[in-house]
C-alpha cells in the first residue's frame, strides 16, 4: 500500500507539476492555415447559397428565440473575471430583450447559452463545438488569449461568426479568419499606445524616460504585449534594460523578480500581467520602496480594478495603467455599471463592460442581417459601425479585413486620491497625469 | 539581489513548510493522498478574510479562530467522507479528496465570488516596540527588505513546527498517532482508538493549512484557488522531505523556497519552478524515499 502511494503521489505530482508548466502557454496551437484558407473558400461558397433560403424560411415562420453562447472561465483562477463578465453577457441580453428584441425579424428575443472554459483552451474548444451543436448563431469570449485561440478555430471551422470581448495576442486574428471579431485592441496596439503613452506623460513633465525594466507573465499575453511595447518604446528612445518573465498561476511572491527589476536603475517599471500577480508586484514594489519614477501598467488586470485600490489602499496611489477601458464620461456607461452594481453587489470592470458590448455588437450585426443564419451575421458583422458603444475609443467600432476593431485604443490611467482616473488622452482626461508617481517618496 | 533572494526564499519557505507538514502528516498516518489541502487552505484564508473584514479582527487573532474552525472541519470531513473509504482501494481516495477539492473550490466561488480580495496589515510599516527594543519595519537585513507580515509568518510558522514536533516526539497523543501510523493492527492491539487517531490526524493536517492561511493573508491574496498555488509546492515538499516526516517537511519548505528564488536570479526567462523540479527529479532519483524518509 505504501508503496503504490508513493508510486501513485510521485505520478500525479509530476501531472500537476506539467500541467502546471503548461498552462496558459499553448498561445501558438493554432489551426493550420492550410484548414483555415479551405474553410474560408467554403464559408464565402456558402453565403451566396444560403442567405436566400434563410431569408425566405424567416419570412415564412417567425423567429421566436435566437441563441448566442457566450464562453468564459467560470471557474479555476480567473473565474472572478469570467463570472463579472458572464453576468455583463447576461445583462445585455436582458436590456435588448426588453427593448423589444431584433426588431427586424419581428422582435424576437435573445437567449444566451453560457459556458465554462475553466480557463483551459481545450475545455472553451469543447464548448464552442458543444455550443454551436446546440444551434447558436454567435459566440462571445473567452478572457484568456490562449482560450480564445482554439474559440476562434472553432468558429470559422463551424462558419458562425465569433465576437472577441476580451483577448489580445495579435496571432489570433492572423490566421486569416472570416468568422472573429475582436472589440478590444490587440497586443500591439496595447504596447504601441503603453510605450507612447508613457513617453508623453514623462516628456510633458519635464523626465523623459530612456529606462525601463519590464516584468510580465510568461504566457502568450505578457509576452506578445512585451514584445509590442518593446518595439514601440525604442522609436521614442526608450531602453527595455531587463525583461522578467513569470508564471501568473504559480507564483507566490515577487519580491526577487522586482529586486532584479529594479537593479539597473530604470526610470520606470512596466508591469503587464493578472489581477493576482499584478497585485503581487506592486506590494514588491512598495515593500522594497523601488528607486523609479513610476510604477507604468500596460494592459495589466489589476492596476486600474476597484478592487485595487481597495485592497491595496496603502500603496496604489500613483500607479498608471494603460488599458482597455469603459467611456467613464459616458451617461450611458453609467447607468449600464449602475445596474450592473445593483443586480450584482459589485462593480463592473471594463472586461465585463467588454462582454456587455460583445453581445450589443453582435445583436447589432442579428438586426442589420435580418436573419438567423450565422453567415449572413458574418456578414453584417463586417458592416458594423457602430459609434453608440461603451467604450473610451475615439471613433465607432468598425472591423477591418482581419477583424480588428480599427478604433480600439486603449486609455492611460492613474489612481488618484484612491480612485482610478482617465488621465490620458487629451479628450478622455478626468483629472491630470501626476508624474513622478510613487507613494514611496 | 543574491541576498534579496536568499530571505525572500527563506521567508516563504516558512510557509511552505507548514502547509506541507499537514500534508505529510495525514499522508504518514492515514496513508491518504489529501488533494483537498489545497482547498483547505482557501477556506482558511476566507475565514481569516471575513472576520478581518467584517469584524474588524487582527489577521493574527483571527488564527484563534482559524486553527480550530480548520481542526473541526478536518475532524468532520475525515469523520464522515474519509473514514469510510479508509480500506477502499487507493484510486478510489484519490477521486474522493480530488471531488471533495473540486466541492470546496465552487462552494467558496458561489458564496464568494472569484474576485480576487486582500487584506492589508495597518501596522505593516512603522516602528514596531517589543518591550524596550523597538524594530522599524520593513526591516533591513544586508540590504534586503523584511517586511513585517513575512516576518510574523516566519517566526509563527517556526514556532508551530516546533509545537507539532514536539506534541509527536513528547506526548502520549504524539506516541499514539506514530503508533497508529507504523502498525494500525498493532497499535489497536495495545488500545489505541485507531479511528479517533485519524480524526485528530487529519484535523491536525487541516489545522496546519488553518494557521498558514491566516498568516499569509496580508502579504498573498484570497481567492477559491489560492490555496491550490500552495498544493503543488507542498507535494512537492512532502515527497521531498520524505512522507510522514516532520523534520522533512520543514527542512524541504526551506529548500524549496530557496530553490525557487535562486532559480529566479540564476536562470533567467524560465519559470521559477523548473530549479524547484530539477531539483526533485535529482532527490528521487538519489534518494526516492525522501531527504528525512526511512529506506524501510
Amino acid at each position: 500500500m505504501k508503496r503504490l502511494s508513493k508510486l501513485l503521489i510521485l505520478v500525479m505530482t509530476l501531472a500537476l507539476i506539467a500541467s502546471a508548466c503548461v498552462s496558459g502557454t499553448s498561445e501558438t496551437t493554432t489551426t493550420p492555415t492550410t484548414q483555415a484558407a479551405t474553410t474560408t473558400t467554403s464559408g464565402q461558397a456558402t453565403v451566396t447559397t444560403t442567405t436566400a433560403p434563410a431569408a425566405t424560411t424567416t419570412a415564412a415562420a417567425p423567429v421566436e428565440t435566437i441563441k448566442i453562447g457566450a464562453i468564459h472561465p467560470l471557474t479555476g483562477a480567473l473565474a472572478g473575471a469570467g463570472t463579472k463578465m458572464d453576468n455583463a453577457a447576461k445583462m445585455a441580453v436582458a436590456d435588448i430583450n426588453e427593448a423589444g428584441g431584433i426588431a427586424s425579424l419581428g422582435g424576437a428575443k435573445l437567449e444566451l447559452l453560457s459556458a465554462d472554459s475553466t480557463g483551459a483552451p481545450e475545455v472553451g474548444q469543447a464548448e464552442a463545438e458543444r455550443l454551436v451543436g446546440e444551434g447558436v448563431v454567435g459566440l462571445i469570449g473567452s478572457y484568456q488569449s490562449s482560450v480564445t485561440t482554439n474559440v476562434a478555430a472553432i468558429a470559422e471551422r463551424s462558419n458562425v461568426p465569433l465576437v472577441i470581448d476580451v483577448a489580445v495576442a495579435d496571432s489570433i486574428l492572423q490566421q486569416g479568419y472570416k468568422y472573429s471579431f475582436r472589440v478590444q485592441p490587440n497586443a500591439t496596439a496595447m504596447g504601441k499606445y503603453g510605450a507612447e503613452f508613457l513617453n508623453t506623460v514623462a516628456t510633458a513633465a519635464g523626465e523623459p524616460v530612456t529606462k525601463v525594466s519590464y516584468l510580465h507573465e510568461e504566457s502568450g499575453f505578457g509576452t506578445s504585449v512585451f514584445e509590442a511595447f518593446k518595439a514601440a518604446a525604442a522609436d521614442y528612445g526608450i531602453e527595455v534594460v531587463a525583461e522578467i518573465p513569470y508564471g501568473a498561476f504559480t507564483v507566490t511572491d515577487l519580491t526577487t523578480e522586482m529586486t532584479q527589476a529594479a537593479a539597473p536603475k530604470p526610470d520606470v517599471i512596466v508591469v503587464t500581467g493578472y489581477y493576482n500577480d499584478g497585485l503581487l508586484a506592486a506590494r514588491a514594489a512598495k515593500d522594497l520602496a523601488v528607486d523609479v519614477k513610476a510604477i507604468f501598467g500596460v494592459a495589466n488586470g489589476a492596476f486600474d480594478t476597484p478592487e485595487f485600490t481597495a485592497d491595496f489602499a496603502a500603496g496604489a496611489e500613483g500607479f498608471f495603467d494603460s488599458n482597455y477601458h469603459y467611456n467613464a464620461a459616458s451617461t450611458k456607461v453609467a447607468d449600464v455599471r449602475d445596474r450592473y452594481q445593483a443586480q450584482y453587489g459589485e462593480l463592473m470592470d471594463t472586461a465585463s463592460v467588454l462582454a456587455y458590448q460583445a453581445v450589443v455588437v453582435l445583436a447589432d450585426a442579428i438586426e442589420r442581417a435580418g436573419s438567423t443564419d450565422p453567415t449572413a451575421i458574418r456578414d453584417a458583422l463586417s458592416q458594423t459601425n457602430l459609434s453608440d458603444h461603451l467604450m473610451a475609443y475615439p471613433g465607432p467600432i468598425k472591423f477591418n479585413s482581419a477583424g480588428e476593431n480599427v478604433n480600439a485604443q486603449p486609455v492611460l490611467m492613474q489612481v488618484q486620491n484612491g480612485a482610478v482616473q482617465q488621465v490620458w488622452p487629451a479628450e478622455l482626461q478626468e483629472s491630470q497625469p501626476k508624474y513622478p508617481a510613487v507613494s514611496w517618496k | 539581489m543574491f541576498v534579496q533572494a536568499v530571505v525572500s526564499g527563506l521567508l516563504i519557505g516558512s510557509v511552505y513548510s507548514l502547509v506541507s507538514m499537514g500534508l505529510s502528516l495525514v499522508f504518514g498516518v492515514l496513508d491518504i493522498i489529501n488533494f483537498a489541502h489545497g482547498a483547505l487552505m482557501s477556506v482558511a484564508m476566507y475565514a481569516a478574510f471575513v472576520l478581518v473584514r467584517s469584524y474588524g479582527i487582527d489577521p493574527y487573532v483571527a488564527m484563534l479562530v482559524t486553527i480550530p474552525l480548520l481542526f473541526i472541519i478536518g475532524v468532520v470531513i475525515q469523520a464522515t467522507i474519509i473514514n469510510p473509504v479508509m480500506d477502499a482501494p487507493l484510486h478510489n481516495q484519490l477521486l474522493l479528496t480530488l471531488g471533495l477539492a473540486l466541492f470546496i473550490q465552487n462552494l467558496l466561488l458561489v458564496l464568494f465570488s472569484g474576485t480576487p480580495r486582500s487584506i492589508e496589515l495597518p501596522y505593516a510599516s512603522g516602528a514596531l516596540a517589543l518591550g524596550p527594543l523597538a524594530i522599524d519595519f520593513p526591516l533591513r537585513i544586508f540590504g534586503a527588505v523584511v517586511t513585517l507580515p513575512k516576518a510574523i509568518a516566519f517566526i509563527v510558522s517556526l514556532l508551530l513546527a516546533g509545537g507539532l514536533f514536539l506534541l509527536m516526539q513528547r506526548t502520549p497523543l504524539g506516541t499514539a498517532i506514530r503508533a497508529a501510523a507504523q502498525d494500525p493492527e498493532g497499535a489497536e492491539l495495545v488500545g489505541i482508538d485507531v479511528r479517533r487517531i485519524y480524526l485528530i490526524t487529519f484535523g491536525i493536517g487541516a489545522a496546519s493549512v488553518g494557521a498558514a492561511g491566516s498568516l499569509i493573508l496580508p502579504f498573498f491574496f484570497v481567492s477559491p484557488t489560492a490555496g491550490e498555488t500552495f498544493n503543488i509546492i507542498a507535494f512537492v515538499v512532502v515527497v521531498l522531505g520524505g512522507m510522514g516526516s516532520i523534520q522533512g517537511a520543514l527542512a524541504g519548505g526551506f529548500l524549496i523556497g530557496l530553490t525557487q528564488e535562486l532559480t529566479q536570479l540564476f536562470v533567467p526567462g524560465s519559470s521559477k519552478l523548473i530549479g524547484v523540479f530539477a531539483l526533485f527529479i535529482l532527490v528521487l532519483l538519489l534518494r526516492p524515499e525522501g531527504l528525512f524518509g526511512s529506506r524501510t
